[in-house]
């Protein structure tokens, strides 16, 4: 893995049992399926990436996993709990996290009431641990302490990002899940915020995200999932990956006939000026 | 004039009391609560039943009163507001038509045509500038004053209340984070029904009589007019635009000429169909976004 | 936003596909629309009454006067559930245009001393005209909006208008004379129940007319998404009121029936202090009955009504009519609300519904297959072109757009321009402005800046549905059909425009509007067997598979035969074979039927192995444009966005 973007990904950790099992998992709205039966299986403390192209299903996997869209059939382990019924906030208090995609922080309270609801289920179960953990969470997020009374609607896109991300830590979650990070965010910030997020997991956090931006995600997780009209086609460790393959399913392949026929990266956008 | 006033400052306060409610149906659950105000005059027979059948002091039919608003609240809440998580919320607002329709039919049932009356809290008046003020009016402005000052710190100081605003804006996001959202739905609702219930025993004493269906749609579209004048998300707003459409009818009906008959209902009204015309967000409320002209 | 529609939460995994025969082809022409509507003339004016006056002396002697209130309930139902099943507009203060066509009808009989059969004309006229009123809020407000002010209106008019004495006589009320012609007067119960019959007969003629024309099919695309109508060139506004006029006009003759049997109306007859308001039971009728249905429209009316009154009977309590009965009709309302949305009617198609699924499971499993080729459809000769091309003027001329939301800027001053026979691509980040931007150039948008220019001709200030008209056709991202409707009433919403006749012809169901229906539906079909659809017209789109949807999605843009094509995101949803086949069905659209093509993908190396020019479009702003060869050299574009395709 090269070490773009300045980022390295921690190792993932060779234990046998995952910390996510997810399998068979039918799911869809109305009458309509969209996921046709979803395998993936997430090691405890590594980054797994959801790719795909549009419509593949690749939210709707990342919302079933949360819980807010049910599973018609298949089932969800984290850990030892079997969490396949149970509602958004059990999974919560259970220990899953959640960046959804847009952000989706609450945009007229401050910085700190949206810290102190990520703790809702923490300050239920253990009060104590709340101050602290706030504490250690603005350390890492300078920029949320500095604005803590401002209303969280007033930042900009990249703050908010990382307040989403903060509000979500605040749960202590084990298993963090994010939806399209990047997404309506400048490069820069991009690179700052996947830059937090290996840092979180070298800290032992195990993250599972959908990207739209290949690159960027590639460079980050550990495991590359592909994920192709509700049904995932392709799993494997992004140190040896079948990179034709992937190339072809996310449509890239024809370009690279086009430009040349490179299998490699090309200049890296990190590099880039 | 003044006596116009105060008059209005009373019923507009009772109707900020409706409006309250309404927004937390609103902002909680995005459901426009078309039996906000049936609820609490529903409970005022049950009031009547405690303390003019069985002659109970007052506290006691008050008390029973709000109970069943807010069973009543609860039992819709489960049974119709939750199963309906997905669906429109046009169509719950028609299943909360249904629940006002249930009740009319229920008062008229139970209750028969007679009228009622319910014995004011308070007996008596003090002099207020030249203007008899009762107690009962009185009562009106400190219990208003109390629920929203104890409703706002409630929100936002508390853990769970800061769940209830953060619900209300972002619901999916909110379950995210763990915010229990039965929970949430089942606050929002005990708690209009309950102002529902107080709203009703406070305007009781200025009609005196009441019979089946007699004040409930009126305390409607009054809380609805200031819910609506407030901006429909806005609990200062509420209680804002309820004294002023109930200054506003009160003044109005003193002007208009005798014999034009429910020119009060008319100024309310009237409010209702101008705020959604020309500004719908109210005027407290913020602008919505652009939405698409077609 | 759509009225009382839910989320179907029916749980189904994907079911493995049947050997399933294609569907027996339709019904063959022996009840055409027009021989039907005979049948129910003659039904109507001869075969009901007759069976009335005989069955009548069988029962006893109340039972008329039942069924006559119930026939006028019938009408008010079926009026309700125009607006509010077809149109998807919601009225809660109906049973106030009842009222105003009650007392209507008596003044003309009593005061005027005119008959019956100018008073229900003069009655349909006049709640037409207050209904058209509250149609105009309606073009700004709705939902819940839109819901406060039908009740506000309906309150209104009940606590003021009809409390009017010296207009309406207050609560003495208005008497109505059931003068026929001459002096007249139908005396029996059962002659005004005949009457009555009659007049249901023909409202539900009117009705069937209305649903089986363009009016429909423009209601139903109305209720569903109104962008989705717009783009077919329905002109929403228009159509809007248009079903409030005629919801009011049946409304005033269901009043003006009732009050007929009634003989009298006053200030508490439609709106009694207790007992169920006139507005809350027809609610509960429509929706119990089941929105959109005609026949549960009128079947619940009847029941409701003969249940009131035979319930009512045989315990003789007027409790039960003002209390249990309105109980149970809001118990029913609430239960229907939120269990059953689609009321008894539902029900009832679920039931049905079963072979349209397996179908559906049919079609859903061919999406492995290549795109089909789509068929060209040229216009009817009669339909004639409205854009004039000059030589050397760009199709179409985007010029400085700029859209703002609130404080968010989507679009920020961005051109371009397409040439005639071109395939333009228009790619970008997420979140760039590329779909504001196609709503600003097809109308669904009014931008703060810029113009659009179509043929050299200014079109800023038009409206979605008439630069639809101009030939400008559009797919949206998450598919811009009808999907509640099938295959084919789809195909047939998609030539709204080219449908040769009006909104009156459509309510007599002329042989105009016969002969152009059956033209509409003859290119329907051949283009859906073109595609591969054939026999399966009927299978809803929802219950086809995305590449299916956008396949149908394109073929009806193309039916219009539009000058330009604006496709948002062709291939989102479509498997790999698919849209990699997409690329030459594109290429068949340039070359082959010689349309223009402006595309917004996702899909880059597509983009640029097809199109001719390119534009990338970041945070608004067009950041270059030109062949691909120059976007895939251009630097900044490379650093903001092309990074993420080139791995």
């Amino acid at each position: 893995m090269t070490a773009v973007l300045g980022v390295v990904p921690g190792a993932a950790a060779a234990d046998t049992q995952p910390l996510l099992d997810v399998s068979g998992i039918v799911a869809g709205f109305g009458a309509h399926a969209v996921l046709h039966g979803v395998d993936m299986a997430v090691r405890d403390g590594e980054i797994a990436g959801i790719f795909g192209l549009n419509g593949a299903g690749k939210s709707v996997t990342l919302k079933v996993v949360a819980g807010l869209v049910p599973a018609w059939s298949g089932g969800i382990t984290l850990g030892v709990h079997d969490i396949t019924g149970a509602s958004a906030e059990r999974r919560v208090a259970l220990g899953i996290g959640n960046v959804p995609q847009g952000k989706q922080v609450f945009t007229e309270l401050t910085v700190e009431q949206n810290l102190r609801l990520g703790a809702y289920q923490l300050r239920r179960r253990e009060r104590q641990r709340y101050q602290p953990l706030l504490e250690r969470v603005y350390e890492r997020f300078p920029v949320l302490y500095a604005r803590r009374d401002q209303a969280a609607g007033t930042m900009s896109g990249g703050e908010q990002a990382s307040l989403s991300v903060a509000r979500a830590l605040m749960s202590e979650p084990r298993l963090l899940l994010i939806d399209e990070p990047s997404a309506g965010l400048a490069p820069k910030i991009v690179e700052e915020l996947f830059g937090t997020l290996a840092a979180l997991n070298r800290d032992g956090l195990t993250i599972v995200l959908v990207e739209q931006n290949v690159t960027f995600g590639m460079q980050l997780v550990h495991t590359a999932h592909l994920l192709r009209q509700g049904r995932v086609v392709y799993s494997g460790d992004t140190a040896h990956l079948d990179r034709d393959r992937v190339a072809r399913e996310l449509g890239i392949g024809r370009l690279l006939q086009r430009g040349g026929g490179q299998a490699t990266p090309s200049t890296p956008p990190g590099d880039r000026t | 004039m003044i006596t116009a006033l105060v008059v209005g400052l009373v019923q507009g306060g009772t109707f900020a009391l409706i409006a309250l409610g309404l927004v937390l149906c609103y902002r909680g659950t995005r459901v426009l609560n078309f039996a906000q105000a049936e609820i609490g005059a529903a409970s005022l027979f049950i009031a009547w039943i405690v303390v003019g059948a069985w002659h109970k002091p007052y506290w006691m039919g008050a008390l029973a009163a709000i109970v069943f608003a807010v069973l009543v609240g609860l039992t819709f809440e489960r049974l119709i507001v939750r199963p309906m998580a997905a669906a429109s919320r046009l169509t719950v607002a028609v299943g909360t038509i249904g629940l006002f329709g249930f009740l009319v039919a229920a008062e008229a049932y139970l209750n028969g045509p007679t009228p009622r009356f319910l014995p004011p809290p308070i007996r008596g008046s003090i002099d207020i500038a030249g203007v008899a003020v009762s107690y009962t009016q009185l009562l009106t402005f400190g219990v208003i004053a109390l629920i929203a000052g104890g409703l706002t710190a409630f929100l936002r100081r508390t853990d769970f209340g800061l769940g209830v605003l953060a619900s209300a804006q972002d619901a999916t996001a909110a379950r995210l984070v763990g915010i229990p959202q039965a929970a949430v739905s089942m606050f929002t609702w005990g708690v209009a029904s309950a102002l529902s219930a107080l709203a009703a025993l406070l305007i009781a004493p200025t009609i005196t009589y009441f019979g089946p269906n007699a004040i409930g749609p009126q305390l409607f579209i009054g809380g609805l007019a200031s819910a609506l004048l407030g901006g429909l998300t806005s609990l200062s707003g509420a209680i804002a635009g309820g004294l002023v459409v109930g200054v506003l009818a009160s003044e109005a009906t003193q002007i208009a000429p005798n014999g034009v008959a429910g020119i009060y209902t008319v100024v309310l009204f009237a409010i209702v169909v101008g705020v959604l015309l020309i500004r719908p967000q109210g005027l407290l409320g913020r602008a919505p976004a652009r939405a698409e002209s077609a | 936003m759509s009225t009382l529609q839910v989320a179907d939460t029916s749980v189904q995994p994907a079911a493995a596909p049947p050997d399933a025969q294609p569907a027996p082809s339709r019904r063959g022409p022996l009840l055409t629309p027009r021989r039907s509507n005979v049948i129910l003339v003659l039904l109507g004016a001869i075969l009901l009454p007759t069976l009335t006056y005989r069955a009548m002396p069988l029962l006893p002697s109340t039972y008329p006067l039942a069924l006559a209130v119930s026939t006028s309930l019938a009408v008010g139902a079926l009026s309700l559930n125009l607006l509010v099943g077809y149109a998807g507009q919601i009225s809660l203060g109906h049973g106030a245009l009842l009222g105003v066509g009650a007392y209507a009808a008596g003044i003309v009989t009593s005061g005027a001393g005119w008959p019956m059969w100018i008073a229900l004309p003069v009655a349909a006229a006049i709640s037409g005209l207050i209904a058209l009123v509250i149609g105009f809020p309606a073009l700004r407000l709705r939902g819940l909006y839109l819901a406060i002010v039908t009740i506000s209106f309906g309150f209104m008019m009940y606590n003021f208008v009809l409390q009017w004495s010296g207009f309406t006589g207050g609560s003495s009320g208005v008497n109505l004379v059931r003068r026929l012609w001459g002096g007249d007067v139908l005396t029996a119960q059962s002659d005004m129940l005949a009457a009555g019959l009659v007049v249901l007969v023909l409202a539900w003629l009117l009705d069937s007319n209305v649903t089986r024309s363009k009016l429909g099919r423009a209601f139903r695309a109305i209720r569903e998404s109104e962008p989705v109508a717009g783009s077919f060139g329905i002109d929403v506004a228009r159509y809007k009121l248009l079903a409030f006029v005629l919801s009011g006009a049946l409304a005033g003759v269901a009043g003006a029936l009732y009050g007929f049997t009634l003989y009298l109306v006053n200030s508490e007859t439609f709106n009694p202090p207790v007992g169920l308001d006139f507005s809350l039971l027809l609610l509960i009728i429509v929706v119990v009955g089941g929105l959109g249905s005609r026949a549960g429209a009128v079947i619940a009316a009847f029941v409701f009504e003969m249940f009131e009154f035979l319930i009512g009977d045989r315990f003789g309590t007027s409790s039960f009519i003002y209390g249990i009965f309105p109980m149970l009709g809001s118990l029913l309302l609430m239960f229907t609300v939120a269990h059953h949305p689609d009321g008894f009617a539902g029900v009832v198609r679920e039931r049905r519904g079963h072979r349209r699924r397996k179908l559906a499971a049919a079609a859903a499993d061919e999406s492995e297959h290549p795109m089909p080729v789509l068929p060209s459809m040229p216009r009817p000769a009669e339909a004639t072109r409205t854009l004039d091309l000059a030589g050397g003027v760009p199709l179409l001329d985007v010029e400085g757009v700029s859209m703002r939301f609130g404080g968010l800027v989507a679009v920020d001053g961005a051109s371009l321009t397409v040439n005639r026979g071109e395939i333009v691509g228009l790619i970008g980040p997420n979140g760039a402005g590329k779909t504001t931007l196609f709503n600003c150039i097809s109308g669904l948008l009014r931008p703060d800046a810029g113009r659009v220019r179509m043929g050299g001709r200014d079109i800023s200030t038009l409206s979605a549905h008439e630069r639809a008209a101009l030939g400008l056709s559009r797919t949206f991202q998450q598919i811009g059909l009808a999907k509640d409707q099938s295959i084919l009433e789809n195909m047939l919403l998609a030539q709204h425009v080219l449908a040769g006749y009006g909104s009156s012809s459509a309510l007599v169901y002329t042989g105009r509007v016969a002969r152009s229906e059956e033209q509409m539906r003859a290119r329907a079909l051949e283009a859906i067997t073109a595609l591969g659809f054939g026999g399966r017209e009927d299978v809803p789109v929802r219950l086809l598979s995305g590449g299916q949807q956008r396949i149908v999605e394109v073929a009806c843009a193309l039916l219009t035969d539009p000058d330009l094509l604006m496709l948002d995101e062709p291939s989102a949803g479509m498997a790999p074979v698919m849209a990699e086949s997409l690329a030459d069905r594109l290429r068949d659209l340039r070359d082959s039927m010689g349309r223009t093509v402006l595309l917004i993908e996702h899909n880059v190396p597509l983009v640029l192995d097809v199109c001719d020019r390119v534009y990338v479009l970041t945070a608004g702003r067009v950041l270059a444009g030109g062949t691909p060869e120059e976007i895939l050299a251009h630097p900044e574009v490379i650093n903001a966005y092309l990074g993420e395709a080139v791995a």
